[in-house]
């Protein structure tokens, strides 16, 4: 049997799984539905369009669309605005590349009502605007579904507006001083020129003009972020960076104007326009790199159902979740996620409790067991009564807690900011001395003034403000290469100085789903009907089994197999012919009065065939390969390394013994573990946690640098600073010997741009830069700090 | 070389650059810079059917502000 693509999604499976319509293949009725609806409309070109990309399968469960259209959804989300229009901001799921982008917007803008539909491609967030006399909102999620994509609202916050704006703003003061100062290199070319070959007079007041038109909005338009900076700095008595640059380049460029108007000496507004252009760069590569705590909570807003389903007498109706009152009986079903905290009533099945206490093997829950909101049901259907309301249940609880939690976080200071203030103020207060020696050593006063001037331009800033920005853009690239993905560039900086490791088990240490580590046989039976009977589940359990199945046996292929039934709690029964396979756990096995024995920790699954045991397996969550050899790694640096996890003892020992953790806490809960961080935090520790799942959310935001794995969950990796994309704690350690080796890249850089000050400046005092030394160096300086953060790049392949 | 035309060519050269970066700034004050992605893709949408589908949605808004529009 061969393996086809499927016509959607571009995924490829076996021929004989695939859903055959003429010659066309799909993977699911998901995809063909989509692939037909999109021939209706005529918007078939989007195949083209999309090339080789894969797309992800349709899910198609989503809760009701009728929520959208309840009046508190609009009052949270949705603007209104004039002439009945109105506007709301959503985050669209599935977004894979440019041609999905096309889709969405061109399936909106063919319904009636819709008024403008925009997708940002790089942050799959959509600003839709819509006439709401002809459209309701739900018929406009309904289409964005319908096509295989999912929406969900966000509120776009205050502050998210305003660090946009601020982007903006720096992007266009860079715009205008990156234009001023390249424009001066030409001229300047022909100033120096002149200098050595002679011009006249009249050529260099030319000259000296047009850079006089150029310096002007590079010193007060792209400079503005300084003055401003300075001012605010001086109201809290403090001597900053900025107040360096202003005094410098304004004392410069009046300097330079009177030197211009009075035709006498050199004019040092190339040096201006530099200045500014090189500090401005370090501060808007840092504007780039900032991270907003806007985004993160929007995705949360995901995580929470909105609706939930309770029984009214015989009746069951949907509800906001608000409106739920304590008492209330509430039905889960399969695939659902609860949003609020109960007890079960009737019915039974498991939860995957994963992430919120870190346990990887489904619970089981029937009658009088506890449901936690934010878990979600993989096969139960029942009923539970609310113990709590909305706002007091567990999630929305944590809600509120992360929100606390991402302000209280720690900020560390960075070395470079420190230094600049006692730079700048030793500088100003040498340049002041150099002018009043020189003044009353009798000199004319112009004299004096050019030399004060010159100390403030040979200190030029540049190399100590490019120093920082340069080393972490050296740093964020060499994790780029390693799948790190470090969201803050000022976080290098801190993470270097980490004295304290902590880390979660499940997902983190551990692969976070169970993987077969035993297998016993009983009798023959054919691997492959086993095969197929786990690949008709998406339960952890049975994913286990087909991983262990394809690693064991590579050539394995799916064999012919018919009505596979999944029982809840259960495991899944199936027939192959006229014979019956069952495949679960002891309780299965005792519903079909199969005798079992074996006894374990561990989570196991039996497979009969006929009412005859063929074979048990065992499963287990192992640690993640590498994982003793990368904390060992960590211990080497002198850093304390400690498992916290929501797991029960037993089973975290297991582990920490595995890996060689010596300090564990386990039971431990979301709340417990961000207290432990801050108890860390306040003993003098600095705190990395590396987590993966919602527990580990609360101390994530707390710790100073919270590590996410690539495959926990979004709003996991929305919170934390640093990503591992590939998961592997081989990247926990690289990311922290990459960290080490910027921020010793910074001091390096920080040491030669004052090595070289000191240098300059006595010259500059004694009067002996002439303009063109002044501004070679300043360039020299720069080309230096540069020059070493590249060397540091080649050599740490 | 008489030293006005330096100070025309200088002059011209300016202008013409001046011309550029307003250009420019109005890209990035209208948000034609915001989505780094789309721009890089943006030749795969830019046929005559983009140019239908744009002026249709113009329409829609015009028709908005007359309150004349009539869902069909």
């Amino acid at each position: 049997m061969s393996n086809v693509k499927c016509d959607h999604c571009h995924l490829v499976f076996s021929d004989s799984v695939m859903i055959h319509d003429e010659d066309l293949r799909f993977c699911c009725n998901g995809c063909k539905g989509i692939y037909h609806l999109l021939k209706d409309e005529g918007l078939e070109s989007f195949y083209t369009k999309m090339g080789e990309t894969t797309l992800t399968p349709p899910i198609l469960q989503f809760e009701a669309s009728e929520n959208f259209d309840s009046p508190a959804f609009y009052e949270r989300f949705v603007t209104l605005g004039e002439e009945n229009t109105a506007q709301i901001s959503l985050i669209i799921e599935g977004i894979h590349c440019a041609a999905c982008v096309w889709l969405n917007e061109k399936a909106l803008h063919k319904m009636p009502g819709v008024i403008e539909a925009h997708i940002n491609y790089t942050n799959n967030k959509a600003r839709l605007v819509w006439d709401v006399t002809i459209l309701k909102l739900s018929s406009i999620i309904e289409m964005i579904r319908s096509i295989g994509y999912n929406a969900y609202p966000y509120d776009a916050s205050m502050q998210e507006v305003r660090a946009n704006k601020q982007r903006k703003e720096y992007y266009l003061r860079m715009a205008v001083a990156a234009f001023a100062s390249m424009n001066m290199m030409w001229i300047a070319v022909a100033q120096y020129a002149g200098y050595f070959t002679g011009m006249t007079q009249e050529i260099k007041t030319i000259l000296n003009i047009a850079e006089w038109v150029l310096a002007t909005p590079a010193l007060f338009y792209s400079g503005w972020v300084f003055y401003r900076g300075a001012y605010y700095g001086l109201r809290n008595g403090a001597v900053t960076m900025d107040m360096l640059v202003v005094t410098g380049s304004t004392l410069a460029y009046f300097y330079s104007i009177y030197i211009t108007v009075f035709e006498k000496g050199e004019a040092y507004f190339d040096s201006v326009a530099m200045i500014i252009t090189f500090v401005l760069l370090g501060k808007f590569l840092e504007v780039l790199s900032r991270k907003h705590a806007a985004d993160t909570l929007d995705v949360m807003g995901k995580y929470i159902p909105s609706e939930v389903s309770i029984l009214d007498g015989d009746t069951i109706r949907s509800v906001s979740v608000s409106q739920v009152n304590v008492g209330d009986t509430i039905i889960i079903r399969t695939g659902e996620r609860a949003a609020i905290d109960g007890e079960v009533i009737s019915g039974e099945g498991s939860f995957d409790e994963s992430n919120l206490t870190g346990e990887a093997d489904p619970i089981f829950k029937r009658k009088g067991d506890v449901i936690i909101s934010g878990t979600t049901s993989i096969d139960a259907l029942l009923h539970y009564r609310a113990l709590k309301d909305y706002a007091h249940s567990t999630l929305s609880h944590l809600v509120n807690l992360l929100e606390n939690a991402m302000r209280q976080k720690p900020k560390i200071e960075q070395l470079a900011n420190r230094l600049s203030e006692y730079f700048s103020s030793t500088i100003l207060f040498l340049a002041i001395g150099t002018f009043w020696v020189w003044y009353f050593w009798p000199h004319t006063f112009d004299r004096a003034l050019m030399v004060g001037i010159s100390v403030i331009i040979i200190a030029c800033p540049c190399a100590l403000a490019l120093a920082t920005p340069v080393a972490t853009i050296v740093g964020l690239a060499l994790g780029a290469k390693r799948s790190i993905l470090f969201k803050s560039a000022a976080q290098i900086e801190t993470m270097a100085k980490a004295t304290m490791f902590v880390l979660d088990k499940t997902g983190t240490i551990t692969k976070g789903r169970p993987a077969v580590v035993y297998a016993t046989y009983h009798a023959a039976y054919d691997r492959s009907v086993l095969l197929a009977l786990v690949n008709s589940s998406k339960h952890p359990i049975s994913l286990g089994i087909v991983e262990y199945l394809e690693k064991t046996e590579p050539a394995i292929q799916t064999g012919g197999i018919s009505e596979v039934n999944e029982i809840p709690a259960r495991g899944l029964v199936g027939r192959v012919g006229g014979v019956m396979i069952a495949g679960g756990n002891a309780l299965l096995m005792a519903d079909m009065g199969i005798e079992t024995q074996i006894l374990s920790d561990k989570s196991l699954f039996y497979y009969a065939v006929d009412g005859k045991l063929c074979a048990t397996f065992e499963l287990q969550d192992l640690p993640k390969d590498n994982a003793f050899e990368s904390i060992k790694i960590l211990k080497e640096y002198g850093l304390q390394v400690v498992m916290l996890t929501g797991d029960h003892a037993a089973s975290a020992l297991r582990v920490a013994n595995a890996v060689g953790i010596d300090e564990v806490h386990a039971h431990v809960t979301a709340q417990e573990k961000a207290d432990f961080i801050a108890r860390a935090h306040d003993e003098g520790h600095i705190v990395v946690m590396a987590g993966d799942g919602v527990n580990d959310l609360l101390a994530l935001a707390r710790a100073d640098i919270g590590i996410a794995m690539g495959n926990g969950s979004d709003i996991a990796i929305e919170v934390s600073d640093i990503v591992l994309l590939n998961d592997s704690l081989v990247s926990l350690t690289e990311a922290y010997a990459i960290s080490r080796r910027t921020y010793s890249l910074i001091k390096q850089n920080l040491g030669i741009s004052l090595v070289y000050n000191a240098i300059t400046i006595p010259l500059a005092m004694m009067g002996y830069i002439i303009p063109l030394i002044a501004a070679l160096s300043m360039s020299f300086s720069s080309l230096l700090v540069v020059g070493n953060s590249m060397r540091s790049r080649w050599m740490y392949k | 070389m008489d030293s006005w035309v330096v100070a025309m060519m200088l002059g011209a050269s300016l202008f013409l650059g001046g011309i550029a970066l307003i250009a420019f700034l109005w890209g990035i004050k209208t948000g034609q810079f915001d989505d780094a992605k789309r721009m890089m893709n943006q030749v795969q949408f830019d046929d005559e059917k983009e140019l239908n589908d744009a002026s249709d949605q113009q329409k829609k808004r015009e028709a908005l502000k007359k309150k004349e529009y009539r869902p069909e």
